[in-house]
């Protein structure tokens, strides 16, 4: 053993420390960047100001962006549900093993397909005359759900099976409940939980999507990712700015998905 | 009196498979206990799917109360279902579980809390109306179940396996207290497992069944006393099975050696099986006597209340259970004790 005892306790601390620096420092600097008054060639800017602030939230095509990545995003959210419940349900429900994996395999393939790869698909059959939707904030959030339906299938099937959801549905069908009446009654607000935080990885890869929605965004219906790029070639301040909105969006996000899950876990904790 | 629960021919086989049901009559009298007992993939829990409408059978017919519900949906046959895993609305409260069957029926809200509450008391757990099922324990959970499963006076109440998940102690109060629950609302119950003693101490009559048949339907004691084959008689407390020859009316020639037994109409020569139960073999201190034989101890294991031997008799082997202590010499089959199974040709 080359490390003494002391160090073999200590090193790994400041493993973790030194990764979280390095995870903080970025996030740190854009937060201080976005309010200092000048940033020239020195380590950290000089003066205090809230003017970037102000500046983004006047710039028309960044409040545009603004509201399109949030209305893209509820659409991919509204879209997940009313898609992938019926899917998740139907893979669950799926008498064979065979097709229950093979659904599986098929439902997460889009995690390894690169978005470009999509985009380019998109933009090969959607810019047709027979489909001219290319440019629309549909066909933007047409997108973010094939990109974000995985982790909402893979959330919500593993949440049914982990309650045994066949087995409450059973029992309701006993006790004298109608299809639409175990739906209501009983699936839908067993599934809240998952869905909830399903929803909640939807919105926040929808909202931080770029390379998708860089190649299929309309001029008019650009999201916000792709106009923050457009902010490095201004001023810095702006900039950090620009990105620390972002960073808000995404924060919010996971807390709203941490909520989720810590009351989930609150109400099973005993059961388990 | 008409039977509550009436199955007749009733079969179903998995697409693919040999497993099912097959051919199954049985019937339930109101206010009777059954219990339908087997190992695993025997078709026990597919027979009370059936009865409860989660499957559809291929033949065959079910009536509860006298109604033919063999074409009726799960929803439309009013029978009470208990499971294993007690399939509680985790987003419900106590209450608002029990009072669901109701509010399907579109019983006003006071009136579903008001009975739910009664039947709560029933099944011992006042006070705990507004909890939420993860905050309650097993055995209470199950409580809940039996409580829901029956506060809409259901045909008949299926128990699937209510036991199996709970633990030893708890289990064995469960059992005591389901037993009294379903006395008090007198219904018709079937209750599935495949512990014998669950089954031996609960029951009104205990069903067997072994790959999708119905091997023995018969009240307990007889299972035990005079088993319908080797299966049942080895499922269903412990047994030595014994192969013989007959020698005379009365006597049969065994590995542990010339027997003497009950009288019998059997021709000279025809082979039989034999059950001798390990608590009917006696121990005494020599080999004078009808059936006394001579014994070596094998295996010898203390339980406390009980102790098994296991000895050497003859060419064969006998398991003995007693609470004497003294040293195993010899012992003696009373004839009473040995029984003859019906199934010497099979297994």
């Amino acid at each position: 053993m080359f490390l003494s005892r002391a160090w073999g306790y200590k090193l790994p601390r400041w493993i973790a420390r030194f990764y979280l620096a390095y995870l903080a420092i970025p996030i740190v600097l854009l937060v201080v960047g976005s309010v200092g008054e000048l940033w020239l060639n020195t380590l950290l800017p000089t003066g205090f100001t809230l003017a970037w602030y102000m500046q983004v939230a006047a710039d028309p095509s960044f409040r545009r962006a603004f509201t399109a990545s949030l209305a893209v995003a509820a659409i991919a959210c509204a879209a997940c549900v009313l898609a992938g419940l019926p899917l998740a349900y139907a893979i669950f429900r799926a008498r064979s093993k065979v097709v229950r994996s093979l659904a599986r395999v098929v439902y997460q393939l889009p995690v390894a397909l690169p978005p470009l790869v999509l985009a380019f698909g998109f933009i090969l059959v959607f810019s047709s005359d027979t489909l001219p939707w290319l440019g629309s904030i549909w066909l933007l959030a047409a997108g973010h759900v094939v990109l974000g339906l995985p982790y909402f299938l893979q959330t919500v099937v593993a949440d049914m099976q982990r309650l045994g959801l066949r087995t409450l549905e059973d029992a309701a069908e006993s006790l004298g409940s109608s299809g639409i009446q175990r739906f209501v009654h009983v699936v839908l607000p067993s599934l809240r939980h998952s869905i909830l935080s399903g929803l909640v990885i939807v919105a926040a890869l929808s909202l931080g999507e770029f390379q998708f929605s860089n190649l299929v965004a309309g001029f008019l219906n650009r999201t916000y990712p792709v106009v923050l790029l457009q902010a490095f070639y201004g001023a810095t301040g702006f900039a950090c700015a620009a990105t620390v909105v972002l960073l808000l969006l995404a924060l919010a996000a996971a807390i709203a998905g941490g909520a989720v899950s810590g009351s989930a876990s609150r109400l099973r904790g005993v059961a388990a | 009196m008409t039977t509550a629960v009436d199955v007749e021919g009733l079969s179903f086989r998995y697409p693919g498979t040999q497993a099912g049901v097959h051919d199954a009559t049985l019937s339930i009298a109101p206010g009777e206990l059954v219990v339908c007992i087997g190992p695993s993939g025997c078709g026990k829990t597919t027979l009370l799917r059936l009865i409860a409408g989660f499957l559809v059978p291929d033949r065959g017919t079910i009536r509860l109360d006298g109604r033919d519900v063999s074409a009726l949906p799960t929803r439309a046959r009013e029978c009470g279902v208990v499971f294993q895993s007690y399939a509680l609305f985790p987003h419900m409260r106590v209450w608002e579980n029990v009072a669901y069957p109701l509010r399907v029926r579109g019983v006003a809200p006071e009136e579903r809390r008001r009975r739910a509450l009664a039947m709560l008391d029933q099944v011992g757990l006042a006070g705990f109306a507004d909890r939420l099922p993860a905050q309650l324990s097993g055995g209470q959970q199950q409580r809940v179940a039996l409580g829901r499963a029956l506060v809409f006076s259901p045909h008949a109440l299926l128990l699937d396996e209510p036991l199996s998940a709970l633990d030893a102690a708890t289990r064995t109060t469960m059992r005591d207290e389901i037993r009294r629950i379903q006395r008090e609302h007198g219904i018709a119950s079937l209750l599935i497992t495949h512990d014998q003693d669950e089954a031996l101490s609960l029951a009104d009559r205990i069903v067997v069944m072994r790959d999708g048949h119905i091997v023995q339907d018969a009240p307990p004691q007889t299972i035990y006393d005079a088993p319908a084959d080797a299966f049942v008689a080895n499922f269903v407390g412990r047994a030595n099975l014994v192969d013989g020859v007959v020698t005379g009316p009365a006597a049969v020639d065994t590995s542990l050696g010339a027997l003497v037994t009950r009288e019998h109409a059997l021709p000279a020569g025809a082979p039989l099986r034999l059950l001798i139960r390990p608590e009917r073999i006696e121990i005494v201190d020599g080999t004078q006597g009808e059936n006394a034989l001579a014994a070596r101890v094998l295996r010898d294991r203390f339980f406390g209340a009980a102790r098994r031997v296991e000895v050497g008799v003859g060419q064969g082997r006998l398991e003995i259970e007693t609470n004497a202590r003294d040293t195993v010499q010899c012992i003696r089959i009373p004839r009473d004790a040995i029984q003859f199974l019906n199934d010497a040709s099979n297994s």
